[in-house]
């Protein structure tokens, strides 16, 4: 018999929010409670109420820097619900190449600075290694290939959203302002070298797939339910109707984001601040649902262009549908990545690109409720606003992307940590040798 | 690097100085910096004071532990960096302070459209303080750099001044002197909402009736937004002396614009506060009056 104990970890690192862990273990060594503890919180939900309607795709971006282009077109989308605006067509083309090219920084930006140095380390190498100044240092190439896919897509960003954080032109009725052919020509040019790019970078994913191939299918493997946004069945990030599956892979739902409380559960847990969001008619926790990369992939029926299909099958090969494989959460970026990539080639060769006609002149605000509803790259996000006649924001209702994951991060740390505890089944998993041996 | 409570866009741009990552990432020594690092509190707690050189403070400070971190920032750094306006002022987080706590709670916690009867969570968590006080209330800062975020190209200025031990000097101007539009010194005859109407690309926003802050902002954004046709809303707070009152000035900016008698502009202006404070609520002297209030209230 040992003594009760609990092990913190503060904070919780490489991710991007705040977080910590608090782990329990019993007398007899089992695992007794795991709580991801959400440990801030800054409500948007309260302050948005009172500000003029088309305000608050100027301040709900604040709600996440590294996402704020999916905040920004949920909360313009949810305006245009409420007041019954359709924006022109070469406004959402617009707003999508936003979104695409937000999709496309972000998962780089995870998979190379936030997860690669696991993979490129060890997990088990030196904090004063494990991190993206090393891979900088020891692995330049690899290196400048993130970096030049980043910047690609918050560069482009900031051509169309004036702002690659924060974006400010779109508005209620379209957008601030349109593409000039110039810049069209400019982004054209530079899509080979990010292609190449995104092959490289689907290159290394396969292999550090196959090297811990062991890892992703043993440890955190965790069914849970999945949400994501589809049109028709295809993965799609701006719009489309919400499709859940239930962990044995049928869907159970695909309704329409005005439709959403009828689905969506909130639970206020205990012990952190984001609340726990699941699937409504299972209830809670059986509901528990995750969001991101995976869930989208594991929702859809196929992707919506034709590299990004082939990699989601080589995927589906090796993890299967549904896959319940935490660790895979990384592959179904990569497949996204691609997505994102030929999305933005197609919408930069699409003439109606550089249209001038990206914002109606005539727009009314009226007393009524939205729903704005996109993919950010961590997950489905829900705005949900109640304007006044004046167009004033009476109530707002947020189900941000990481909140439909914090139960569900909760869960495949529970089954995490009673491998490790319990099972000691980390210490006979076969990692491969580090890509680089420091 | 520490991190209060924030969205973490300051740390994207400061991703987004791109290739000049390889100069910058490889002269820096990393103690801390929760995003990058594996380095715990702990970590940080146990380093001598004032043995890290360069330290940078991201978003406002309202939990416990955000609280805390600055402090300990305060106390192991040499130079502490207000970095982004959150840090600076508050940022777009201080407009909570509109409201009591508690209605705060309520809406988060206790009803809303898929929330109902919870309660405020509490176990294994810092507590929250009745208002967001500004970061310069409870440590002091050598510099600050506002911006919500910074741009890459300032944050990029200042860390090579530093790392060459050099002083930072940034350029006084407001937004305007950055934006391409043409003023026509003709006042602003009907308050206009962002969405209303097209406006015309070349002439400025706020002569054209549609509110924009530009002339009242520190222009260190070099204008990206105007010259994309968003009006500025003050995101990088006011010109230097940075801790002047920067909704105040820009309510005087509009009265010189617009010289409509007050019950127009009243009528006109729906969101004074929400508008000319958006970032600096907090720091503001009518800010500064609400967190008093909300103090001895919750006292």
């Amino acid at each position: 018999m040992t003594e009760e104990k609990t092990i913190r970890v503060d904070p919780v690192t490489r991710l991007e929010g705040h977080g910590s862990l608090t782990l329990k273990l019993g007398t007899d060594g089992k695992v007794k409670d795991v709580q991801f503890n959400v440990n801030s919180t800054r409500f948007f939900e309260k302050f948005l109420e009172g500000r003029p309607m088309e305000e608050a795709p100027r301040i709900a971006p604040r709600i996440c820097g590294i996402c704020p282009i999916p905040h920004h077109l949920a909360s313009v989308k949810a305006v245009e619900a409420a007041w019954d605006i359709t924006p022109p067509r070469a406004a959402v083309k617009l707003r999508r190449l936003m979104i695409e090219a937000k999709q496309l920084s972000s998962h780089a930006i995870h998979f190379y600075a936030l997860a690669a140095p696991d993979f490129v380390f060890g997990p088990f190498a030196d904090p004063s290694v494990r991190n993206v100044a090393a891979v900088l240092k020891y692995l330049p190439d690899v290196a400048v290939q993130a970096i030049k896919l980043m910047e690609f897509g918050q560069e482009l960003i900031k051509t169309v959203g004036a702002k690659a954080i924060h974006p400010t032109t779109a508005i209620p009725g379209g957008q601030l302002c349109s593409m000039s052919e110039e810049d069209r020509d400019l982004w054209l040019g530079k899509v080979p070298e990010m292609l190449e790019n995104i092959h490289k970078t689907v290159d290394l994913a396969k292999k550090v797939v196959t090297d811990y191939i062991d890892v992703v299918t043993k440890v955190a493997v965790t069914p849970t339910y999945y949400i994501g946004l589809a049109n028709k069945g295809v993965l799609d990030i701006y719009e489309g109707t919400a499709r859940v599956m239930d962990p044995d892979g049928k869907i159970v739902a695909d309704f329409e984001a005005k439709d959403y409380r009828k689905y969506y559960g909130e639970h206020i847990p205990k012990h952190s601040y984001a609340t726990h969001i699941y699937y409504k008619p299972a209830g809670y926790p059986e509901g528990i649902w995750r969001a991101n990369t995976l869930a989208r992939c594991n929702v859809a029926d196929k992707m919506a262009t034709p590299l990004a299909d082939a990699a989601l099958k080589e995927m589906r090969e090796l993890v299967g549908r549904p896959s319940h494989h935490t660790f895979a959460y990384h592959y179904a970026r990569i497949v996204e990545m691609v997505q994102a990539a030929e999305w933005i080639k197609t919408l930069l060769e699409d003439p109606e690109i550089v249209s001038k006609d990206v914002k109606l002149a005539d727009v009314e605000p009226k007393a009524g409720e939205g729903v704005g509803l996109v993919e950010a790259p961590r997950g489905i996000l829900l705005h949900n606003y109640t304007s006044d006649e004046k167009g004033m924001l009476t109530k707002a209702n947020l189900i941000v992307a990481t909140n439909n994951n914090i139960a569900g991060i909760e869960k495949s740390l529970m089954v995490a940590a009673k491998q490790v505890f319990e099972e000691k089944a980390h210490e006979s998993l076969k990692l491969p040798d580090p890509l680089v041996k420091t | 690097m520490g991190q209060g409570s924030s969205c973490w866009g300051c740390f994207q741009s400061l991703v987004d100085i791109h290739l000049h990552l390889a100069e910058v990432l490889p002269a820096l020594e990393i103690k801390y910096w929760q995003a990058v690092a594996d380095y715990k509190l702990h970590h940080l707690e146990s380093y001598p004071d004032k043995s890290i050189a360069v330290g940078l403070y991201e978003g406002m400070a309202r939990t416990e532990e955000d609280i805390h971190l600055l402090k300990v920032m305060r106390a192991k750094c040499q130079t502490l960096i207000a970095f982004g306006s959150c840090s600076c002022f508050g940022g777009i987080p201080g407009l909570a302070n509109f409201s009591d706590i508690e209605e705060c709670y309520d809406v988060k916690f206790r009803e809303n459209a898929t929330v109902s009867g919870g309660q405020v969570p509490s176990e294994n968590l810092p507590g929250i303080a009745p208002v967001v006080k500004p970061n310069n209330s409870f440590v002091d800062f050598e510099i600050y750099l506002p911006g919500c975020p910074p741009t890459s190209k300032l944050i990029l200025t200042a860390v090579s001044k530093l790392l060459a031990g050099e002083p930072i000097e940034l350029p006084p101007h407001t937004v305007c002197h950055y934006c391409n539009r043409e003023k026509k010194e003709t006042p602003i005859e009907k308050i206009l909402r962002p969405y209303q109407g097209i406006a015309d690309p070349d002439r400025c926003l706020l002569e054209q009736g549609y509110i924009c802050v530009g002339s009242a902002t520190w222009g260190l954004c070099e204008g990206q937004c105007v010259n994309k046709g968003a009006t500025c809303r003050g995101c990088f707070g006011p010109p230097p002396p940075i801790m002047q009152d920067h909704g105040a000035n820009s309510m005087g900016m509009l009265g010189t614009y617009a010289p409509l008698p007050p019950e127009e502009i009243k009528e006109q202006v729906k969101d004074p506060l929400g508008l000319f404070y958006r970032f600096d609520y907090a720091t503001s002297n009518l800010g500064e009056i609400r967190i008093k209030r909300e103090e001895v209230k919750h006292q």
